[in-house]
């Protein structure tokens, strides 16, 4: 009869009435079972709680407590299940649902049926072993859990320590909001600030959600911080970064991104979209310019920085940037429907005051959604270009002090080395190696920067520095400039660097020195500071930032001095 | 079943056909159609006249169907496609890894 277990089981009896306690008892042993008989009900609620007890047969009448009231407190106390049966000779209806009311969970009418006491006790006994394995189950899969909640805690904590670098500020002009899906983000944003004192912004957005999506994250924050650190140009982190995430995603992953980078010296916006939805420049209460997708997704391809479609547009001050993940368009509500771009250019259309634009952006799609549950994480981010910034945070340089000293070292570039290779970081990483300086590093980089830039572009590259002064003149001035890089068979750059101590030996004077291969310029008959506003700025900047500078030869050799002292 | 796969006689060509949203839930089913097809130095259509929304994970499964039709020497072509969904694949730039039509 009990095929569940090879253990005997253990049956209480619960009766006042001691016939009916060996009858049953004679029955269930001679089944095979173990019983243990009690006379009431408080009786019996003590057994369940003293004794391992898989079965209760209660009787409904009895002194000192009812079956009722025990069916009650056991079912109340036990978190196991324990199947009572009710034994009762009254056979109207009320008081057999009475029976199960209190918690029973069968009952057999007196006088019994052996037969049928077997299969009730059989099938209570099946049911009891289910409940057990449910038991078990959920008991392995809350501590599962608990053990994945723990680990989630904890790389949750690991990997924002990774990602966090907040540049939002009213001083930087930088806010967003990213409304994850689940406790990871697939969406990022990173910003850094540049060498021109603008920001460099990445808005990526990682094929699905969760920690799986944003695991890759971490490679490309290290690239990103990395190479801003180095001041590379922002179109080789892109490169390096779609690098990383081919070698780290499967096949179907991938990560939609927008790489944008203000140019604050020039004033320019320049934007790779690589396949987010539309990024908006806004002006006047205006739409005035929209920055499609133009490239592959990051990670699917090999790609290099000539390849990827760069936008620019002058930027006056007050203008305004919005870029948002396609979670914001696909953000759905209770009825499915997709928030989309129409309603989004509604709320441009529909906004009197620029400072509220964003946040009415967030509230419109707050709304629509009316409380649905998110499909995909929502990302919105403004950047507005404020006439000046202010930066709390920057790159933090691991500046480690080292006692002046004297060195030089010196390159020369040939036309195919200044197509293939970005020479500047290597320089700056030189420089910083040799003679960490705390305060003059954005100095010495814009200088190199600016001499490097126009011993290449008017030197070797023979472009007309005229051309920049409108800015569709600037945005054909840089296209030409890549098309002569690509086409130009000959020319060369000379950089030397060189370092003296002072005579105190607590500072010293670095000496930045460029020859090209270009025919030089009339420097005696140029004013060098005033010129208008689209040329000519950098050899203005330039004397600005440095001690000294000279131009020699036939304009085609430049040097710059710069005097520091460790007691400024 | 929202996938079909149909291949041509000359075993040149095959079709796969997706009905209603193209999203991750169709991650086994699509590739499971077409994951024993072989077509030497042939042309996996996907026809997309009964997708009526494609996300970014569909973009994905894309990805993982032109990685196999690339082992054969095969490629992939995307025909019949709405306007909205044109406009996903664009904003995707998929032009450079896919024929469109």
């Amino acid at each position: 009869m009990s095929s569940i277990s090879h253990k005997p089981k253990t049956i209480l009896i619960v009766d006042d009435d001691l016939t009916n306690r060996l009858v049953l008892r004679a029955l269930l042993t001679e089944a095979g079972f173990h019983t243990v008989e009690v006379e009431n009900g408080e009786q019996a609620v003590q057994a369940v709680e003293e004794q391992h007890i898989d079965i209760v047969l209660m009787d409904v009448m009895m002194p000192v407590m009812d079956g009722y009231q025990a069916a009650k407190i056991i079912k109340s106390r036990q978190s196991r299940f324990v199947p009572i049966i009710f034994l009762t000779a009254m056979t109207d209806e009320s008081a057999l649902a009475k029976c199960i009311e209190a918690g029973g969970d069968d009952f057999l009418t007196k006088p019994y049926n052996h037969v049928i006491l077997a299969s009730k006790i059989d099938s209570m006994l099946r049911i009891s072993s289910l409940y057990q394995n449910i038991e078990e189950k959920n008991k392995e899969i809350q501590e599962s859990h608990f053990l994945i909640q723990q680990e989630m805690n904890v790389s949750k904590k690991l990997f924002d320590k990774i990602i966090r670098n907040d540049m939002r500020g009213k001083e930087t002009g930088l806010n967003y909001s990213m409304s994850p899906m689940s406790m990871f983000n697939g969406d990022l944003i990173i910003a850094e600030k540049n060498q021109t004192d603008g920001l460099n912004i990445l808005v990526g957005d990682f094929t699905g959600h969760g920690l799986s999506a944003a695991i890759g994250a971490i490679p490309v924050t290290d690239v990103f911080n990395s190479m801003t650190q180095k001041c590379f140009e922002f179109t080789e982190m892109l490169v390096e970064a779609n690098e990383k995430l081919i070698d780290l995603l499967p096949t179907q992953m991938f990560m939609a991104a927008a790489m944008i980078s203000i140019d604050r010296s020039n004033n320019i916006i320049s934007v790779i979209n690589s396949g987010l939805p539309d990024i908006y420049l806004y002006r006047d209460k205006k739409i005035i310019r929209t920055f499609k997708s133009g490239n592959i997704p990051l990670g699917i391809s090999g790609l290099s920085a000539s390849q990827l479609e760069v936008e620019m547009e002058t930027l006056q001050f007050g203008d305004r940037l919005y870029v948002a993940t396609d979670g914001v368009m696909e953000a759905t509500n209770e009825s499915g429907a997709m928030y989309g771009l129409d309603r989004l250019l509604q709320v441009f259309d529909g906004n009197n005051d620029s400072d509220c634009l964003f946040d009415s952006i967030l509230q419109d799609v707050s709304d629509f959604c009316d409380g649905a549950a998110q499909t995909d994480d929502i990302t919105l981010l403004e950047f507005c270009h404020l006439e000046k910034v202010e930066y709390k945070k920057g790159i933090e340089y691991s500046n480690q002090y080292r006692e002046p000293s004297d060195w030089s070292f010196q390159f020369s570039l040939d036309i195919a080395s200044l197509r293939q290779f970005e020479i500047l970081p290597y320089i700056m990483q030189g420089v910083n190696q040799l003679q960490p300086l705390e305060y003059g590093r954005t100095s010495i980089y814009t200088v190199l920067t600016e001499l490097f830039t126009n011993a290449l572009d008017h030197g070797v590259l023979k472009l007309d520095s005229s051309m920049k002064s409108t800015p569709q003149g600037y945005m054909d001035y840089y296209q030409e400039k890549q098309k002569r890089l690509e086409s130009m068979s000959e020319g060369h750059i000379q950089i030397t660097l060189s370092h003296e101590l002072s005579k105190d030996g607590k500072g010293g004077r670095l000496s930045l020195g460029i020859i090209d291969s270009g025919e030089g310029f009339d420097h005696g008959a140029t004013d060098l500071v005033n010129k208008n506003q689209f040329s000519g700025r950098g050899l203005k900047l330039i004397s600005s930032l440095c001690t000294e500078m000279k131009v020699l030869g036939k304009g085609n050799s430049v040097m710059a001095y710069y005097d520091w002292s460790s007691e400024n | 079943m929202s996938i079909s796969i149909s291949t041509s006689e000359d075993n040149k060509s095959a079709t796969i056909k997706i009905n209603g949203r193209f999203d991750f839930s169709l991650h086994n089913d699509f590739r499971k159609s077409y994951k024993d097809v072989s077509l030497p130095s042939g042309q996996y259509i996907v026809d997309l006249s009964g997708t009526d929304y494609l996300d970014s994970s569909a973009l994905g499964m894309l990805l993982l169907l032109k990685e196999h039709a690339e082992s054969q020497s095969s490629n992939v072509r995307l025909v019949n496609f709405s306007e909205d969904i044109r406009e996903i694949l664009t904003i995707a730039s998929f032009d450079k890894l896919f024929s469109l039509d």
